[in-house]
């Protein structure tokens, strides 16, 4: 079959260009545009966008990340949306996944602000919002950080980022204190076991600090490689040193696999000590009863003092992301609403979806929250911030540090598998 | 306190752990190199079949409540019913192909394999609890946990029934004679298609036992994939490509340098001076540990 193709004219197309552009140049198609933080943006729609980890390494934390911000675009959206002057607009997040590449996180962040987003918020993870935080001062974008913890992304001069979660500082710091006030029989050496990641290392230097100020004998620092599923090697180090505490600085993988074979090598200590892994849901899934007595450091409990504004206090957080995501939130989800949080607010605050403005407004945020306050330093950091210390008990973290927030005593010596 | 580790001990201990650890990953590999030597096809979907059947003894055990080896046998047979249906469907129509396109294909099916991973059982890292999980025996103050020795013991014993099983049975001297000559094999009667199908099948199905020691001793996720597929290649490069005693030795060696290097040095360099140490044995034995000189002509010195 043949089949015959006209061309049209140049004069027919014109004409009919001319006229969609200038539409869209009035952006009046659809009646729904956006303000992704330029002054001219005068849209219903307000765009945050993030870098979230779906894949890879930090898959696990980053589903945590984006479950936070998801649920605080729909409890800000069920409240009416975003009161910017007198327009309320509706919260609309971004999302595309870096694969656990910092290198990637980047890139699409620099995307974002090719898309005129210039609201960001973090990354899971020290490194990948060290990598993002150049990228966004670059652009002028804001970064409202949930879960770069790491002292040294402050330390860069960055005005545009903010963090909501306590400062690498206090991970180990304050499981070390929760065992000292806390414990019958007070540990008096411990061994540090550290992932070589930057932001692991930094928690078990502080760590060390804190240990050496409260009088306990430190062993030398054990690194092994971030990731490692097999730290046999490691808990034959630490059984050589006899320590009677064990804190490990990592992540989940590294964390699930410590405990599992210090139990298969016959390690034994009064308690064991990690970060990051045993408030992930994961870490009680995987170990089952072994779990039980290992103490963490935790970002937010559901008790934390505080109420505030679109979700009233941390009791309320909890039921109401019980409700529409099936489990109970531990500190992951809620330091990420607690970001997308204070963004929201310093863009109230300010009036305006102008960038300049809302980091203003951050600098100058002071308010309570189901989080509790939530102010930041003029580095960004906030670096008031406590944590809180929780212990696997019977499957379940309960908090035990600090006084006024202990849902059970510390068990000490921390109970071993039977 | 009584049997305290002494320097001695710790040694002993880094060396056990070390041949424990070498031995899943001889068990990881041998598959690998099989289907290297034999199909001169570099499967970069090994690690995702070894990952696939860590899935599905977890979930056959811990969801299923079916018993763990039983659970662990019928993710082998799957995967390697899925290690047939690939290369018979797909992997044959580029076997003639120059080694790139069969490398590719593999790269797809792996990809896609992690990705469905991903959807199906998300990205949670898991690792099956059983009654035996925490069992060790203890020799003197050398600990010994009992599934790390059965990963050892069944990677002797099948690196061993493999090589057997290649020299002394219809099916293997096929596989040998295909591996040889394909068109010569052809000629005397050999099913072509179906021997490589065959071979591939067998080593997603070493995959498969890999994925349910993996499974039993240690803690996976879809991210594994590429790790593994890592250490297939370089434990088949470094025992010699084709030969399964040589992945035995190489995964050993990989094992024992590692256990040793994170004993006595800092976490930074474990991975390098293991690789280092690898990469010098390479230099001074280019066709690997136990292999045959078959590289060894082409090496520029």
């Amino acid at each position: 079959m043949h089949t015959t193709f006209r061309r049209r004219r140049p004069t027919q197309i014109l004409p009919a260009q001319l006229a969609l552009a200038g539409l869209l140049a009035a952006g009046g198609i659809g009646g729904c545009t956006s303000a992704g933080g330029s002054d001219a943006g005068r849209g219903t729609v307000l765009r945050f966008g993030s870098a979230v980890s779906l894949t890879g390494e930090m898959a696990g934390e980053g589903k945590l990340t984006q479950d936070g911000y998801k649920y605080c675009q729909d409890v800000v959206n069920a409240h009416g949306g975003v009161t910017v002057g007198s327009r309320h607009l509706t919260l609309s997040i971004s999302y595309h996944d870096d694969e656990s590449s910092p290198t990637t996180s980047a890139r699409i962040v620099q995307q974002f602000n090719d898309e005129g987003i210039k609201f960001i918020l973090g990354p899971y993870g020290s490194a990948a919002t060290e990598a993002v935080a150049p990228v966004a001062q670059r652009n002028g974008q804001i970064v409202a950080d949930s879960a770069g913890a790491d002292n040294t992304i402050f330390e860069h001069g960055y005005t545009q980022v903010f963090g909501v979660e306590s400062p690498a500082s206090n991970y180990a710091a304050s499981i070390i204190d929760a065992i000292v006030y806390n414990a019958h029989r007070v540990p008096r050496s411990v061994a540090f076991v550290s992932a070589d990641d930057s932001f692991s290392q930094e928690v078990a230097r502080f760590g060390v600090e804190e240990a050496r100020s409260q009088g306990l004998h430190v062993f030398p620092l054990i690194t092994f490689p971030a990731g490692s599923t097999d730290l046999s090697s490691v808990v034959t180090r630490v059984r050589a040193e006899h320590p009677d505490l064990l804190i490990e600085s990592g992540h989940l993988v590294e964390g699930i696999a410590l405990v599992s074979q210090a139990a298969q090598l016959g390690l034994r200590v009064d308690g064991i000590g990690e970060t990051v892994a045993p408030t992930d849901p994961g870490f009680v899934g995987s170990l089952g009863r072994l779990a039980d007595g290992v103490i963490s450091s935790t970002q937010w409990v559901d008790n934390w003092p505080g109420k505030g504004p679109y979700f009233g206090t941390a009791a309320d957080y909890a039921e109401g992301f019980r409700a529409a995501f099936g489990f109970t939130p531990a500190y992951h989800p809620a330091e990420a609403s607690a970001a997308c949080l204070a963004l929201v607010l310093a863009i109230e605050h300010a009036g305006t979806t102008d960038p300049r403005r809302v980091t203003a407004a951050l600098s100058q945020l002071d308010v309570d929250s189901f989080y509790g306050r939530i102010h930041f330093a003029p580095n960004g950091q906030d670096a008031t911030r406590t944590m809180a210390v929780v212990q696997i008990q019977h499957g379940k973290p309960v908090t035990v540090w600090p006084h006024g927030l202990e849902q059970a005593p510390l068990e000490w010596p921390a109970p071993r598998a039977p | 306190m009584a049997g305290a580790p002494s320097a001695v001990t710790d040694l002993l201990q880094a060396l056990v752990d070390g041949l424990l650890e070498g031995g899943l990953l001889a068990l990881v590999a041998v598959g690998f190199t099989l289907v290297w030597g034999v199909l001169n096809e570099i499967n970069l979907a090994h690690g995702a079949l070894v990952v696939l059947a860590a899935y599905l003894t977890w979930e056959l055990s811990a969801s299923a409540g079916l018993n763990p080896l039983l659970a662990g046998l019928t993710a082998i047979a799957v995967v390697a019913a899925l290690g047939y249906a690939l290369q018979r469907g797909l992997l044959n129509l580029v076997a003639r192909a120059p080694v790139l396109l069969p490398l590719l294909v593999t790269f797809g099916a792996g990809l896609l394999l992690r990705d469905a991973m991903v959807a199906a059982f998300s990205s949670d890292d898991r690792t099956l609890v059983t009654a035996y999980s925490l069992s060790a025996f203890r020799v003197g103050g050398v600990y010994l946990p009992v599934l790390r020795l059965w990963s050892l013991v069944l990677a002797v014993t099948l690196t061993t029934g493999v090589a057997l099983g290649l020299r002394h049975t219809r099916h293997g001297m096929a596989i040998r004679a295909v591996g040889m000559d394909r068109d010569a094999a052809r000629l005397v009667g050999i099913p072509v298609r179906h021997v490589y199908a065959l071979t591939f099948a067998a080593g997603a199905a070493l995959a498969g036992a890999a994925g349910a020691m993996v499974a039993a001793v240690g803690t996976f996720s879809p991210v594994s994939t590429d790790v593994y597929t890592l250490e297939s290649f370089v434990i088949a490069v470094v025992g010699g490509i084709g030969n399964t005693s040589g992945a035995l030795a190489g995964g050993l060696a990989l094992g024992v340098l590692e256990a040793l290097a994170g004993q006595y040095l800092p976490g930074e360099l474990v991975s390098a001076i293991a690789f280092a140490v690898l990469l010098l044995a390479l230099v001074l034995r280019p066709q690997g540990i136990v292999g045959r000189a078959r590289y060894s002509a082409r090496v520029d010195r």
